[in-house]
């Protein structure tokens, strides 16, 4: 039923569902810029019913068994095909106990129903600065594995995200998969989301945290609050301090307030996104301190 | 470029031509004459249009037609065996769970699939399942009523 309005129609295309990666690549190849590449397509669709994209060319990888792939590999860590599912990943028992703060990411993306087709790595290449998936990646070291015919290369997720809907991504090439590192057993991970009924996270927090005697690490990953996500690192800093954790995490999660560059837009002023983001600071690493 | 689909609808086999830039949701109603899935929002976020395509729910809006050669299709009307209602269609009209009825066809397909997958879910299951489906209405206590009360058939099977 079009009504001649573009909001309820696709331009118009050609759709092309390769079999291999190799005839994805070359497709990609031949059609450059003119050509999107389609997965879950919960992304895809509606940016070209609204026009703010009209490829001529639409190549759907679901077909591509070599993106499938969803495997983990003591000491080399989990790959992430480009096609698996938040459904699929929400089901895989390893991402659970291991990968808490993707896991609970995956569960918070949008709704269950959108979760069956819409892919992590969708995620992702929409680079939109409110969506979950890359906040707990960036907070794991995670990297993206990027292919086009002539080369292999791998980015982190923190640079391949350049601003809102910017990637580091040339015509001609794909993200196959995704690589996060192994983790000690010790480590913990959580991801916290504040959204007000809408789908448009106000605030979105990963936190990784590593303290043993032997070692420590911290990463503290926020998105929605300016065009990319952010790491806080001069509070994490101040969680690799000797001393008594509950106070190194008030002041971590007020030097993180401080610290990080902070928009208002219609959905919450400056001063409100800062309040969160000491709040939630806190009650993350609260939560995963206690857990240890 | 015209696809010829072949899929199957309800149980039925259809066939039907497309566009490369049809959505399955225009396909299914306009020219599958499926008419229980509405087109409401068109972008994925009240869920009136979800189907059951090849055992999981979608949202047919977000679809591509051309996509779908070959599945299977399943909508509120391939619930009903022999002329009867299904227990989930039946519990929802003694819980009056609807007003418009504008929602009701996908709220019952994925209640319907949700007790398949959990015949005994607890309240916070049913919100969470049931999400991604917007009830202008805001009929959600009694749909939440029908779906416990529909459990049961569910867990005999």
């Amino acid at each position: 039923m079009s009504f001649g309005s573009p909001y309820f129609t696709l331009p118009e295309f050609t759709y092309h569902k390769p079999k291999t990666l190799r005839e994805a690549l070359e497709l990609l190849e031949k059609y450059g810029d003119e050509a999107k590449v389609m997965a879950g397509g919960v992304g895809l669709i509606p940016f070209m019913k609204e026009r703010l994209i009209s490829p001529t060319h639409v190549i759907d990888i679901k077909e591509i068994a070599e993106l499938k792939k969803l495997e983990y590999k003591k000491g080399e860590g989990l790959t992430i095909g480009a096609t698996i599912t938040f459904s699929e990943l929400e089901k895989y028992q390893l991402l659970k106990e291991k990968y808490r703060a993707l896991y609970q990411a995956v569960k918070l993306a949008s709704d269950n129903i959108i979760r069956n087709r819409a892919t992590l790595i969708g995620n992702i290449c929409e680079a939109i600065p409110w969506v979950d998936g890359p906040i707990p990646l960036i907070a794991y070291g995670a990297e993206v594995e990027i292919k086009s015919l002539d080369e292999v290369r791998r980015t982190p997720v923190a640079d391949f995200i350049k601003g809102p809907v910017e990637i580091d991504l040339k015509p001609g090439e794909i993200v196959t998969s995704i690589h996060l590192p192994d983790i000690p057993e010790e480590a913990k991970s959580g991801f916290l989301k504040f959204n007000t009924g809408s789908e448009f996270a106000l605030l979105n927090i990963a936190a990784y945290l590593l303290i043993t005697a032997k070692k420590k690490d911290v990463r503290l990953v926020y998105g929605a609050i300016s065009s990319k996500p952010a790491r806080a690192l001069e509070a994490e800093k101040i969680l690799l301090r000797d001393g008594d954790l509950n106070a190194l995490i008030s002041m971590a999660a007020i030097k993180a307030s401080e610290e990080l560059e902070v928009i208002s837009d219609v959905l919450a002023s400056e001063d409100y996104r800062r309040h969160l983001i000491k709040i939630l600071t806190m009650k993350l690493l609260k939560e995963l301190v206690e857990e240890v | 470029m015209v696809h010829k689909l072949s899929l199957i609808v309800n149980g039925i086999k259809r066939t039907v031509e497309v566009k490369d830039n049809e959505i399955l949701l225009d396909v299914l109603r306009d020219k599958l004459k499926i008419k229980s899935l509405k087109a409401a929002c068109w972008r994925g976020e009240c869920g009136l249009c979800t189907v059951l395509l090849n055992g999981k729910l979608v949202k047919s809006c977000l679809v591509l037609a051309v996509e779908v050669d070959g599945s299977e299709i399943i909508t509120v009307e391939g619930l009903v065996k022999d002329g009867e209602l299904s227990p989930i269609q039946r519990a929802f009209i003694e819980h009056g769970a609807f007003q418009c009825g504008f929602c009701t066809p996908a709220f019952v397909l994925a209640s319907h699939q949700l007790l398949i997958e959990n015949p005994n879910p607890s309240e916070e299951e049913i919100k969470e399942k049931l999400g991604g489906i917007i009830c202008r209405c805001g009929t959600y206590l009694e749909i939440i009523k029908a779906i416990k009360s529909a459990s049961r058939f569910y867990q005999k099977k």
